[in-house]
């Protein structure tokens, strides 16, 4: 049976709606105010140090989201641990929230398709998190120019916007696994578990399974100096199946100028090399680029898997 | 007082007398044997002597007049050969006559310049001294010599050197003094364009314009030359002058300058830094230039490159560069497949006979495009995957 008229009509009219509902919501309130606390102390902390030992660097804005002080981590580790978390909370009831409510019949009974509820949850979320993550840049510029008193530089802002971008596609990786789990599990407290299981899997444990996967796929043999290369790039792998590392390369490349790889690095390529010589944004972008598609790669196909149940499902139920 | 002084000085006298009086004696029966002779004089210590033509001579006389009465001496010179001018000279003024109280003498001079043509022979000069109760004469006899008198010399100790643009020539010249007087010579050399040189006093560090030298005694004199580099090699003539007064001495030094050949290079458009994309050759055009004085033979071009990259020359291998010429090189850069993006130092080299010459050229190495396009596909593919998901499974 064909249909008339695009699929994605009305989808502008939900995202809107969800994302004021978002905006409103007590649950988006507590875990923003949760991200920007340790947001701001961590660039406090980070302008401390600075100060104190800083004399002269052309990127010293990217600074502020690297330099870390301890005990706390970086603005950029804070951000790559907690932003799952924001996304999670913004979408583990999606869908099944809608049939809890018993409102998913309400709105489909609407002149729109049912493609455009799922399409307009996701870019509802997304701009939440865009709008989130802005205000969170905004903040870290404000802060840095107020308390270092310099204004940044071009490569600062041209960098430190990639990395937004990046950000902003990494957090809707997480946005759309936990859309994916909202429809696939009925219960939104099953759903909501499900999607901080995957996050704390990926988040913390991955780094300690990895090796293990990596050593079981391609052992070391102590007397062949190629197989020690070969198991770590097994292990490197394996761990980029996480977005968490993916997203921790595409930081590390975006944030700080003067490092040239992500992978193992040979003496001999070495040879000869400028060490410290910052490359050109572009150049650090394309070398995290493979990073960075995957990501975004990521995100539209879960996506589609979260968008292929749905489409299926019974909704009168 | 006047009258008690004298008093005592007679009674001085007096006592003298009495004590001393078979001494006193004896002396006075000396005198009265040996009459000093009575008359009028006039005299001059160098009677006879030599000189050099056209410079003035001063003769210094002294008139005696050793008589009871003043004599007033009219004196003329006779024997002054034509074109010689003469004065004679008491207190300052030109005089004709002169007067000499009773037991004294009197200063004259007389100032006598032969012409600078005199003929170098003996010349007899009577000067005839007319005092009333009779005359005098004084004969000088002057012999012009035709050797100079007062000759300066200056003697390199190496008239000829030999070496490079690059070298400090230091030429030892010895400064004789064969004047009668101190004099302060000033010192001049005469240098082909491109030429520095300085003076300096034997083994000295200052500069020196000029130098006292001692009346007949020598001082040690260093000139030091340094050339430009654009001095083409050849030989060059260096003449040294040196002036005190009318004392003039000159040296003629020689200098043979060898040339050398001195290569440049430069990179494309004078910059030595360049962009090459890991696994693809990049060319880049440089330039040797010699810009030595002599040509450059068997140029080599050599590179000490990162490991696994090709650096190739195009010539690689040029048999000469004359002096001032420049030769094109293209220069192919071509990092390693596994090159790292970031910035590399690629020395380059130019050995020639004689010379080297090697540049520092900053290679900056681009990721190769190609995974982004990857990428890009990868993110198409799955806008593909989504696109064809709301194709097949759209509902009404």
């Amino acid at each position: 049976m064909k249909r008339e008229g695009s699929p994605l009509k009305g989808v502008m009219t939900i995202a809107l709606k969800e994302a004021a509902d978002h905006m409103t919501s007590a649950r988006m309130h507590l875990i923003m105010l949760l991200v920007l606390l340790t947001a701001a102390d961590a660039v406090y902390a980070a302008i401390d140090q600075i100060k104190a030992t800083t004399s002269e660097d052309p990127f010293l804005f990217l600074k502020l989201f690297t330099v870390a002080r301890q005990p706390l981590p970086s603005f950029a580790s804070f951000m790559g641990f907690l932003l799952p978390l924001v996304a999670i909370a913004l979408g583990f009831d999606g869908v099944n929230g809608e049939y809890g409510r018993r409102t998913m019949s309400r709105i489909l009974a609407q002149p729109i398709y049912r493609d455009a509820v799922l399409f307009g949850k996701f870019l509802g979320g997304m701009l939440v998190i865009g709008i989130a993550l802005l205000t969170l840049w905004l903040l870290m510029f404000g802060l840095g120019i107020l308390l270092l008193g310099l204004p940044p530089s071009g490569g600062d802002m041209a960098r430190s916007l990639a990395y937004l971008a990046a950000t902003l596609v990494y957090t809707g990786v997480w946005l759309a696994l936990a859309l994916a789990f909202s429809t696939l599990i009925r219960a939104p407290a099953t759903s909501a578990l499900a999607a901080l299981s995957v996050w704390l899997i990926f988040s913390i444990f991955w780094s300690m399974i990895s090796p293990f996967v990596a050593s079981a796929l391609s052992p070391v043999d102590p007397y062949d100096p190629v197989s020690i290369v070969h198991a770590y790039e097994t292990g490197l792998a394996v761990a980029r199946i996480s977005p968490a590392t993916l997203y921790g390369e595409v930081a590390t490349m975006l944030l700080d100028p003067s490092s040239r790889s992500v992978g193992p690095l040979f003496m001999s390529q070495m040879q000869g090399a400028l060490v410290g010589a910052p490359l050109p944004t572009l150049q650090s972008i394309l070398i995290v680029w493979p990073q960075i598609s995957g990501l975004f790669a990521g995100m539209m196909l879960l996506f589609t898997g979260a968008y292929f149940v749905f489409q299926r499902q019974e909704v009168r139920a | 007082m006047y009258d008690k002084s004298r008093m005592l000085t007679g009674a001085l006298v007096a006592c003298t007398l009495l004590s001393s009086a078979p001494a006193f004696a004896q002396t006075d029966t000396m005198q009265t044997a040996a009459v000093p002779p009575h008359g009028f004089w006039i005299t001059t210590p160098a009677p006879d002597f030599t000189a050099g033509a056209g410079k003035a001579i001063s003769i210094p006389l002294t008139v005696i007049n050793d008589t009871e009465t003043p004599h007033r001496a009219a004196l003329t010179l006779s024997g002054v050969p034509d074109g010689w001018t003469y004065a004679l000279k008491g207190h300052g003024y030109e005089v004709a006559a002169a007067m000499v109280g009773p037991r004294d003498t009197g200063d004259l001079t007389l100032e006598l310049t032969p012409p600078t043509d005199a003929a170098p022979k003996a010349y007899q000069l009577d000067l005839k001294a007319d005092y009333g109760d009779g005359a005098v004469d004084l004969p000088i006899s002057l012999t012009i010599s035709d050797a100079p008198m007062d000759v300066a010399t200056l003697e390199p100790e190496l008239p000829a050197l030999r070496g490079s643009v690059k070298s400090t020539f230091k030429y030892k010249l010895k400064l004789t003094n064969g004047g009668a007087e101190d004099a302060l010579f000033n010192l001049d050399a005469d240098v082909p364009p491109g030429f520095q040189t300085t003076f300096k006093k034997g083994y000295g560090s200052d500069e020196i314009t000029g130098i006292p030298v001692k009346a007949g005694a020598s001082e040690d004199v260093t000139m030091e030359g340094k050339l430009d580099n654009a001095v083409p090699a050849g030989n060059y003539p260096i003449h040294v002058a040196t002036v005190a007064g009318d004392q003039k001495a000159a040296a003629d030094l020689a200098l043979e300058v060898t040339g050398s050949p001195e290569l440049a290079l430069t990179g494309p458009q004078g910059r030595l830094s360049g962009k090459a994309v890991a696994g693809e050759a990049s060319s880049f055009a440089f330039k040797l230039d010699n810009t030595g004085s002599a040509p450059a033979e068997g140029v080599k071009l050599a590179a000490s490159n990162p490991n696994g990259w090709t650096v190739s020359f195009q010539p690689a291998q040029v048999p000469e560069i004359p002096a001032g010429a420049s030769q094109d090189i293209n220069v192919t850069i071509k990092p390693t497949e596994k090159a790292i993006a970031g910035d590399y130092m690629v020395t380059l080299r130019a050995n020639a006979e004689g010379t080297s010459q090697s540049a520092q050229f900053r290679t900056t190495v681009e990721t190769s495009t190609m995974w982004g396009i990857v990428g890009l596909g990868i993110i198409g593919i799955s806008v593909l995957v989504l696109a064809l998901a709301v194709m097949r499974y759209g509902r009404r």
